[in-house]
């Protein structure tokens, strides 16, 4: 009898699990009082004005210049950000592996360490980190670029090591069985196992340091983020506009990089000798080393940036204060010992919780409703075999729907929602899922772009409409991979409710950035701390439910 | 694909390595040049036509070079508690501060002073607006009315609002709507209450004047309900050391070029709204430190 409950539970488990799923969203939306006006009457007439401006963007000399000048200052933080999140993830990831040692203890003592570290790293926002950065570094353009580095390269470093634990351990036992040393193992052996997958996970990175990059200039660091909010702050939408065109187009241009280059591997073999020789590939590669000095380049001569004037000896006493501010050394009562503060702390933390779960569901729901008519191969015909004018057009406006919503940072829609509707939780929520939405569809849409076409196929041939297909053939097959996806934006939206606070969005990011304002460090020990607890819970569950859904 | 994957990583090294041994260079470039004529940094915090005075700051910065001989250049900066550390760390010697931030950095480097301000910020004041047709005639009916701040670190449009307040027996914690918002900028504040996002709000009045007179807010949602009384507010303050780092008597020659300043010099002025700048000192502002230390904003 209870083998047989058992048994049942485990072939609904999938089913139970969306269940849960569902009803958590639910319980979330329970958080927000419903009852009372959510949109205020004179936010349609501003929403109309910023609508307006689109078509009227400021594109006078001056501002073009300018937009120009910070973008190209964005593009230099982000490739010199992840220059070194390459080079940091590159070898913590290596080490993080495990693979350089036989010796079981070093093994666990190296997997765990740098593990840790790489977990404790990009469990941070970078925004937060540029703040901590500015405070102990000053207004340099390195707060920026480390800022970018650090959080990129625990990402980078935990998915290669992820990639280098699942290659396959029977060619390097025949390395090893040939004599070859561990390094020897990790440089014909690994790496080429990896290589591809890394490639296009780190152009996807790129894409997301440049978008990052325009947020860290919120901090003050100068390039596109900053003068969005200077114009924004002044309430000259046309300006605004103007950079966040200069933003969208950057953003188009890397995605469309990262789609050839993607494109290219999955075709390599097919192409002639002679145009391999110039592929994408590496045509990609020369780009990028290019993007690098000229990024170096300009940090180091134009923008005068010297590293080693950040580590003199009175730049090590600011970061001391900075230190001893943090662990509340020179106060009475520091903000972790106040049993008051806890309390707003854990109110504040509960909330954010709050605010992740609504925005994760808010992108999902819409995602799911958009995704069958994003994929191309619905749209040219090749998953239901039929094709239409309307699939074109709903594919395009949908696509772009998708680059628009994402190419727009998370603060900047929150910015702009809180004009709309009465502030709380909601308006920070929608902005986080505005902007996961258009990564979500994207990551989803190509999900189903890349699945088996020949049951949804089958299910045509046997008579089945557009819903039918929809429910018996695509869904179950893609289910699992989108959820993964949800799991993981929903972690990443987790890091991210600290930004939209800043904006007024309420949980720990209002309550943090005042006390960054106020200089109240201790309060700060205590607040990222709550932060860095809801990250790692979020990591925890969204793990387990990965696994559980498998 | 191994060879490529040789020939990134060598590049990768090759570059790292050149990019470290420049950055030695250059410092040693940059460090020689500093012996010549050190920068004198100036920074203004982005309180109001923060866009627009950004960009037209390089120019005030060549008067103020043209009128001290220093080499001066401006420091763009996008928050106010960033300008403070700055300040605080040294990097910027001569800053444009609110009434808080000013208190801020000079309790933070105590030998810092205040040198000079605008005539208006003498007796400064902040006002609160309201949706037009809300029965709210005084600072004791925002009870229960969901309402707004400027920035946080703004003088006229939070602290000093927050103040007064209180002094009429509401906690802004607990006795709004909802708890207080901080909008970030003055402009948005009025922007906010037009729009209904919020009831009522703040806000600097010299802003407040400007945006009716330019017609920037429609005076048929959003009136005034209340003025403050006046209080010291902005203000130039110089940092310590000076005299030592760029020579003898260079405190009094910057204070000196900014009390010359006149209202056709340089755009600034317009947008600051300042026909000329006037003396003031660090004891004008205790009225302030002292309302900051009774909020618990500054320990």
């Amino acid at each position: 009898m209870m083998h047989d409950i058992i048994d049942s539970f485990d072939r609904r488990k999938r089913f139970y699990i969306n269940l849960l799923l569902i009803l958590i969203f639910l319980w979330s939306l329970t958080a927000i009082n419903w009852n009372e006006d959510l949109v205020h009457p004179g936010g349609g007439v501003m929403i109309i004005q910023i609508l307006k401006s689109i078509l009227q963007p400021n594109l006078s000399f001056e501002i073009i210049q300018i937009a120009l000048e910070s973008t190209w200052i964005t593009v230099v933080y982000a490739v010199a950000g992840m220059t070194l999140a390459i080079l940091y993830g590159s070898i913590a990831g290596v080490l993080a592996s495990g693979i350089l040692t036989n010796n079981r203890i070093l093994k666990k003592v190296s997997v765990g360490i740098f593990r840790g570290i790489l977990s404790f790293t990009r469990a941070i926002h970078e925004l937060v980190w540029a703040w901590l950065f500015v405070a102990s570094f000053g207004l340099s353009p390195y707060a920026a670029i480390f800022a970018l580095a650090i959080p990129y390269g625990g990402i980078l470093g935990r998915i290669l090591a992820d990639a280098l634990n699942d290659v396959p351990k029977q060619p390097i036992q025949a390395l090893k069985l040939a004599g070859a040393s561990n390094w020897k193992c990790l440089f014909y052996g690994y790496l080429p196992f990896v290589w591809n997958h890394m490639l296009s996970y780190t152009l996807y990175r790129f894409e997301c340091a440049i978008r990052s990059s325009t947020i860290m200039s919120f901090v003050g660091l100068g390039g596109l983020g900053y003068q969005i909010q200077l114009s924004l702050a002044d309430l000259k939408f046309d300006e605004v506009w103007t950079f966040l065109f200069f933003l969208i187009l950057l953003v188009v241009i890397v995605d469309l990089w990262s789609g050839l280059l993607r494109n290219s591997n999955n075709s390599k073999f097919s192409a002639h000798a002679l145009l391999r020789y110039f592929s994408i590939d590496r045509l990609s590669i020369y780009i990028f080393t290019l993007l690098v000095c000229t990024s170096w380049y300009y940090v180091i001569f134009v923008q005068q940036a010297s590293l080693l004037k950040l580590f003199s000896s009175e730049n090590a006493q600011y970061a001391l204060k900075f230190f001893t501010g943090l662990l509340g050394l020179n106060e009475v009562q520091p903000a972790f010992l106040n049993f008051d503060y806890w309390k707003t702390a854990i109110g504040l933390t509960w909330e954010t919780l709050l605010m992740s779960v609504m925005a994760i569901g808010i992108a999902t729901i819409v995602t799911l409703l958009t995704v069958i008519p994003a994929a191309r191969n619905f749209a040219n015909g090749t998953l239901t075999a039929s094709s239409s004018f309307w699939q074109w057009l709903s594919f395009g406006i949908i696509r772009i729907a998708y680059i628009f919503s994402r190419a727009v940072p998370e603060l900047i829609w929150a910015m702009l929602i809180v004009f709309l509707l009465q502030p709380g939780l909601l308006p920070g929520a929608l902005a986080l899922a505005l902007h996961n939405f258009g990564i979500l569809g994207k990551l989803c849409a190509e999900v189903i772009e890349e699945m088996d076409h020949k049951p949804v196929r089958n299910l045509s041939t046997a008579g089945a409409n557009k819903a039918q297909m929809l429910l018996y053939g695509v869904l179950p097959m893609v289910m699992p991979k989108f959820l993964s996806y949800i799991f993981y934006r929903w972690e990443v939206i987790m890091r991210t409710t600290i930004v939209v606070g800043f904006i007024g969005a309420g949980g720990l990011g209002q309550e943090f950035k005042l006390s960054m304002s106020f200089f109240h460090y201790s309060e700060i020990t205590l607040l990222l701390f709550c932060y860095l607890i809801l990250v790692f819970i979020a990591d925890f569950f969204s793990e387990w439910f990965r696994k559980a859904a498998k | 694909m191994k060879k490529w994957l040789l020939n990134i990583f060598s590049i990768m090294l090759i570059m790292s390595l050149v990019a470290c041994s420049q950055g030695e260079d250059s410092t040693k470039t940059t460090d020689e040049k500093d012996v010549k004529k050190e920068v004198f940094n100036i920074g203004m915090i982005p309180d109001q036509n923060v866009a627009d005075l950004n960009r037209s700051m390089e120019d005030f910065a060549a008067i103020l070079s043209e009128k001290t001989d220093l080499n001066v250049k401006f420091v763009p900066a996008v928050d106010y508690a960033a300008l403070v550390t700055a300040f605080e760390r040294g990097e910027i010697q001569l800053a444009w501060f609110g009434g808080l931030t000013g208190v801020q950095a000079r309790s933070l480097v105590p030998e810092s002073e205040a040198i000079a301000q605008r005539p208006i910020d003498e007796k400064f004041q902040s006002v609160f607006i309201k949706q037009k047709g809300l029965p709210i005639n005084s600072l004791a009916d925002l009870k229960d009315v969901s309402f707004t701040f400027g920035s946080e670190s703004s003088t006229s449009g939070h602290l000093m609002p927050r103040y007064f307040i209180m002094e009429d027996g509401l906690n802004p914690e607990s006795d709004f709507k909802g708890k207080p918002n901080f909008s970030g900028s003055h402009d948005t504040t009025y922007k906010l209450v037009e729009s209904g996002a919020y009831q009522a709000g703040a806000l600097n009045i010299s802003v407040w004047e400007k945006a009716v007179n330019e017609g920037l807010v429609d005076v048929n949602k959003v009136e005034v309900f209340y003025t403050t009384p006046p209080y010291f507010d902005y203000n130039w303050t110089v940092n310590k050391g000076l005299d030592e780092k760029y020579g003898e008597g260079t405190k009094d020659k910057v204070k000196e070029a900014i009390l010359s300043m006149s209202k056709d010099d340089s755009e600034v002025m317009t947008l600051l709204q300042a026909d000329n700048f006037i003396e003031t000192k660090n004891e004008n502002y205790q009225a302030i430190e002292q309302v900051a230390k009774q909020l618990g904003i500054i320990k």
